[in-house]
């Protein structure tokens, strides 16, 4: 299986991006950050990519940089193209494209929250989940949640009886 | 909002359609609890008699809700592989998954299907569970295990072995080792529950080896297998395997192939890393001491090694013309080739220890010289005579001792190979020699007339299984529970060996006392009658005066757990104080280097 | 107007101008709101000017969660995303692990998750009747619609051993086979379910006051649909006959009959109309795979290692699903180990609940604010993971 004609064109129209079909009805396209959302532009206007599934998210800690994964669906090549880009976790910013897509007003709310990445232009940055939430961004890789649960939630230490009765024998909880 | 019609408006009497309600049976519950599905995952129960406490149901639980309890009435056996704790389940976390369930290698967790525990005491949500339940009330049996929920995999990777008809005449290596893939596969089975880490006498970390096979890491698993055995090469092929005995995957299924994949490791790293990977650690400055140990035997070279690597200066005095022992003296060359035993020899010569061959103690050598000479002395020269069992006619010259005929075979002497052998003994020994015999045989007739007589049954043979299977399909025939009665020599020639039936073997004591059926005898003709029935250690060497010295104990050098024995300046180890194998002996040798050590570097008295 | 975003102090009663502008906040202990979940409207007498969603009251952290356990544990975590219809959450997450390690499911092992998708997505539609008639008053529909659901439930409690989160579709295929008699069982399930169909018409679907209410009643056109990022039963009401199962399928769909509900209108009705439908048409499907699941015999498993080494390939998959609620979908990145690196989930309600939701809610009564969400299906739990 090959990626389509119409779909293999216009990609040959924008400079260093790689594709590939990965299974059938995906393909994937590495993207560089500038030329992503002309990208989408170019698949939504010509090739009927005009739903955006997700927007998601992945930190490559020790590379130092967020990967965006742009999920996009066409309904005329029944086709779901996966557009990555790279960006360096600091600063962790990129542009929004909540004038092409407007589910992304979502994602990108999410992304913020999640993983502190600032999108110019979003519709909101607010806060959505987390509203009382004083830590750094919870899903990047270098916060540690059994640590700060451990830290933050005191646990139960049961004592029941047939457990208070090994003990006296000797027994007990290990480790 | 404008008036929307319905599709169907229908007439006025339509409502007159909830009269049809007034008979029907109304859907009432009862206050009771209904009675749950025959798969229901509802309070876990659990056997305490197949439960071995290997914890893997802790490890597979992603609540962290299951921890063990150290129960310390209930049965500890590390041989078998049976831990004296049971899990305990924090009923605030679980999630009832069903997922230890799943994975117990015994198969004793269950859920019960009942599923209502009410109550404003926390500590009732701790529960141990039993096979009674939670409250003790009768509930019928909810999830449990079945072929196709069960997620451990129960078949051992078949192992490539030459077939009856290519290895009948030859000595070449049976048992052909797992390739570098099977090899991982292999130890994906292993749940790293650490019985065989417990049963194993050096406390080898199998968990630690498989777990680096596994990553495909085969210089990591040597490392691990290099803190506790510097014969992996042998013990991959010849160990007892105490480990997979106690293996939790083989409680139901093949244990894991531990001994193999020790073998596999080894095989896969070149024999250059092997070494740099076995020296690492080394004492980076000799501490000036010398230590001389007799016996290039298991024993005697595990402690060489050690305190080699200590710093120390090691040499060892073996009378055969090559080291090894028993391992190449006694075990057959097709369970376990020369060139392997070199190999790990020659990382153990890598450590700077000296052996000396063809060297025995008291005739080219006094211990007197050698305790001028150095700091300690350890004996480990291991049983290297055959027993007899002294019947009538058990002193004709076609009588033979199987340690002896293997040793010769193994030095590539010509020896003797009649037409029809009859061999005394059902241990590994009696086999090596018939097996060994069957293929001269076959070189020289053509064909193999071997019998080996055993005191025992079938079913509770001391050899090793795989030695009764193969010899039968090597043609070696094999007639049990029968005692060796005399030895029939007719004209000064061997006629065969006459038996009797042997009715039990242990009495009620459990002390070595066969009885037999005088009535019940059959004359296994033959030429030449082998002794298979033990063996016994020559210290004859000792002299006079030490063996006044030392202290004994029913026959053997009385040692302390370290091997030290009352001349302050002697050790003993291996075969020679303790048996019964390989393992055990290196792992004797460890301690015996341990206590060396510390001895002579005065950190003890 | 963003004034509204923020929670305000509480105001001093005398300070307080008259005026018809005042907000209301609804849930996340509301009847009214489908799960826990929060929506501050502003209105202007009975009439919404500005509506803003909030989310977060289920929050459970699974997506940092499935990060720290094996691949074969987050099976017992995956079910609880979304709390209605938890099927296709393990068998989305299920095809992601097996997309990216290679692995296909026995076809029993589909079959039988075929079986489990619809009568899971049947489930949830009865339960959405029953919130729906709620809405409206119409308690009876309601008690109906959980009712049978209940009976169904009974069956996945035989086959699975759990009524709601069954955790029962695993990588490689699923979990048991089915007990003997299951099949029946369901069968005879879905002949009282079609027996009961003409009653909820008559009591719900061909009820002159619900008619009336869900008319009209949060519309939307299908380029707003397509434009806002609804999927499932909510864009196929205003016409565009979009369903994952055809355009992009998986498991056996390719090899059942079935046809793909669409209504015109975009409104709650409409929606209402094409979740009905879709009842009927998954009890078509199921009328399909039952006889075939009582020929074929197979494993319901690919043989796997043991889950404690179990290393996934590096990859990437994405996997859709088409949910009872829309497009349900699992972006899963494995770095080559016995754990994802990342799971990402999208619910459906990921669009619906937020921005769809804010957009209906515009110019809506307030009256209309439950009966718009219900209608919707927005599912709390999918949004907050």
């Amino acid at each position: 299986m090959t990626i389509p004609a119409p779909l293999d064109e216009v990609l040959g129209e924008l400079p260093l991006v790689a594709a590939r079909l990965t299974a059938p009805r995906r393909v994937r396209v590495d993207a560089r950050p500038e030329n992503l959302p002309a990208l989408l532009e170019l698949l939504k206007g010509r090739l009927g990519f005009f739903h955006l599934s997700a927007i998601s998210c992945v930190d490559w800690l020790e590379e130092g940089q967020f990967e965006l994964v742009y999920h996009v669906w066409s309904d005329k090549l029944k086709l779901l193209l996966s557009a990555h880009v790279r960006i360096p976790r600091e600063p962790g910013e990129y542009v929004s494209i909540y004038d092409l897509h407007e589910p992304a007003g979502f994602f990108e709310r999410d992304i913020h929250e999640m993983f502190g990445v600032v999108f110019d232009g979003a519709l909101s940055l607010d806060r959505f989940i987390l509203t009382s939430w004083d830590g750094p961004p919870p899903m990047r890789k270098d916060f540690d949640a059994r640590k700060y649960a451990e830290e933050t939630f005191s646990t139960v230490n049961y004592h029941p009886d047939w457990l208070k009765d090994i003990e006296a024998a000797g027994g007990g909880l290990e480790e | 909002m404008t008036d929307i019609t319905p599709k169907d408006k229908g007439s006025m009497l339509r409502p007159l359609k909830a009269l049809s309600f007034l008979f029907r049976e109304p859907a009432t519950l009862p206050m009771k609890p209904r009675p749950a599905a025959k798969a229901y995952r509802g309070f876990h129960l659990n056997d305490w008699e197949k439960c071995v406490g290997c914890a893997t149901c802790q490890q597979i639980c992603d609540n962290d809700a299951i921890r063990m309890v150290h129960v310390p009435e209930l049965p500890a056996d590390p041989a078998k592989g049976v831990r004296p704790r049971r899990p305990a389940i924090d009923y605030g976390r679980c999630c009832w998954c069903a997922l230890c369930v799943d994975v117990c290698p015994t198969g004793s967790l269950s859920m019960s299907r009942e599923y209502i525990h009410v109550s404003r005491d926390l500590d009732t949500y701790l529960i141990l569970p039993d096979e009674k339940g939670m409250h003790g009330e009768p509930y019928p049996r909810g999830w449990t295990k079945d072929d196709d929920t069960d997620l451990l995999d129960l078949t051992r990777r078949n192992m490539p072995m030459e077939d009856a008809d290519a290895r009948a005449d030859n000595f070449s290596e049976i048992c052909e080792g797992y390739d570098p893939q099977t090899a991982m596969l292999e130890a994906s089975r292993c749940v790293q529950c650490g019985m065989c880490h417990d049963a194993c006498p050096a406390h080898m970390h199998a968990p630690e080896y498989i777990r680096a096979i596994f990553e495909g890491d085969f210089e990591k698993s040597v490392e691990w297998i290099y803190r506790t055995n510097p014969f992996p090469q042998v013990c991959g092929r010849v160990c007892t395997h105490r480990c997979e005995t106690a293996c939790s995957i083989g409680k139901r299924g093949e244990p894991v192939a531990i001994r193999w994949l020790k073998r596999a490791a080894v095989d896969n790293v070149r024999q250059e890393k092997t070494i740099a990977i076995a020296l690492r650690g080394m004492a980076k400055e000799k501490t000036g001491r010398k230590i001389a140990i007799a016996g290039a035997g298991p024993a005697g070279l595990t402690a060489a090694f050690d305190l080699a690597k200590l710093g120390h200066d090691v040499t060892v005095y073996e009378e055969k013309p090559e080291p090894g022992g028993m391992m190449r003296y006694g075990i057959p060359e097709y369970r376990l080739p020369y060139d392997r035993i070199d190999a790990d020899i020659d990382v153990i010569r890598a450590a700077g220890v000296k052996i000396e061959c063809n060297t025995r103690l008291g005739r080219d050598i006094s211990l007197d010289a050698l305790k001028g000479a150095c700091d300690a002395v350890l004996l480990a020269t291991g049983l290297n005579m055959g027993r007899s069992t002294r019947i009538p006619g058990s002193d004709h010259p076609d009588v033979r001792a199987a340690v002896d005929l293997l040793a010769r075979i193994t030095a590539g002497e010509e020896i003797d190979v009649p037409e029809r052998i009859v061999v005394i003994g059902g241990g590994n020994v009696a086999f090596d020699i018939a097996r060994s015999m069957a293929r001269l045989q076959r070189r020289k007739y053509g064909k193999v007339d071997i019998t080996v007589t055993a005191l025992e049954e079938r079913g509770k043979m001391l050899a090793d299984e795989e030695e009764v299977i193969e010899s039968a399909e090597e043609g070696v025939t094999l007639v049990n529970a029968r005692g060796p009665k005399q030895v029939v020599i007719e004209d000064g020639k061997l006629k065969g060996l006459e038996t009797v039936k042997c009715l039990s073997i242990f009495d009620e004591e459990g002390r070595f006392h066969p009885k037999y059926d005088e009535n019940d005898l059959i004359l296994h003709p033959a030429d030449m009658v082998i002794e298979a029935i033990g063996q016994m250690s020559d210290v004859s060497w000792l002299g006079e005066e030490l063996t006044e010295q030392l202290e004994w104990s029913r026959g053997r050098i009385k040692v302390d757990d370290a091997g030290h024995t009352s001349v302050n300046w002697l050790w003993a180890a291996g075969d020679l104080v303790r048996g019964p194998d390989v393992i055990s002996a290196i792992a004797f040798g460890h301690k015996a280097a341990e206590d060396i050590h510390a001895t002579i570097m005065g950190e003890t008295d | 107007m963003s004034d509204l975003k923020q929670i305000p102090a509480i105001p001093d009663p005398d300070a307080i101008e008259p005026s018809d502008v005042y907000d209301l906040y609804f849930g996340p202990n509301h009847p009214g709101i489908e799960g826990n979940y929060s929506i501050r409207v502003r209105l202007s007498g009975d009439r919404i000017i500005e509506a803003v969603a909030d989310g977060g009251y289920l929050h459970r952290g699974f997506e940092k969660i499935m990060e720290e356990r094996l691949w074969m544990q987050n099976i017992a975590l995956v079910p609880r995303i979304c709390v209605p219809d938890p099927v296709p959450m393990e068998e989305t997450y299920a095809r992601s692990v097996e997309m990216i390690g290679g692995l296909t499911p026995p076809e029993r092992a589909q079959w039988i998750r075929v079986l489990m998708l619809e009568t899971s997505r049947i489930c949830a539609h009865l339960f959405t009747f029953g919130g729906n008639a709620a809405t409206v008053g119409l308690y009876t529909n309601m008690f109906w619609g959980v009712t049978m659901r209940d009976l169904f439930l009974d069956i996945f409690e035989e086959i699975t051993g759990a009524r709601i989160y069954h955790i029962y579709i695993t990588p490689g295929g699923v979990r048991r086979d089915l007990p003997d008699g299951v099949l029946d069982r369901l069968e005879a399930l879905l002949d009282e379910l079609e027996r009961r169909m003409p009653q909820f018409e008559d009591l719900f679907f061909n009820n002159a006051v619900v008619i009336n209410r869900a008319s009209g009643t949060g519309s939307m056109s299908a380029e707003q649909a397509l434009a806002w990022g609804a999927t499932g039963p909510n864009l196929r009401a205003c016409g565009v006959a979009s369903d994952i199962r055809r355009d992009d399928p998986y498991l056996v769909y390719p090899q059942l009959d079935f046809d793909i509900v669409t209504e015109e209108g975009g409104d709650a009705l409409a929606r209402m109309m094409v979740r009905k439908g879709e009842v009927v048409q998954s009890v078509r499907i199921l009328r399909q795979v039952i006889p075939r699941l009582r020929e074929l015999k197979g494993p319901v498993r690919c043989p796997l290692p043991n889950p404690l080494a179990w290393d996934l390939p590096a990859g990437e998959a994405y996997a859709r699903t088409e949910s009872s609620k829309g497009e349900l979908a699992f972006y899963t990145v494995s770095s080559g180990g016995p754990r994802p690196y990342r799971v990402h989930v999208r619910g459906a309600s990921s669009m619906h609940a937020v921005q769809v939701l804010e957009h209906l809610l515009t110019g809506a009564r307030i009256e209309d604010v439950a009966q718009i969400m219900f209608s919707l299906d927005a599912c709390p739990p999918e949004v907050d993971r």
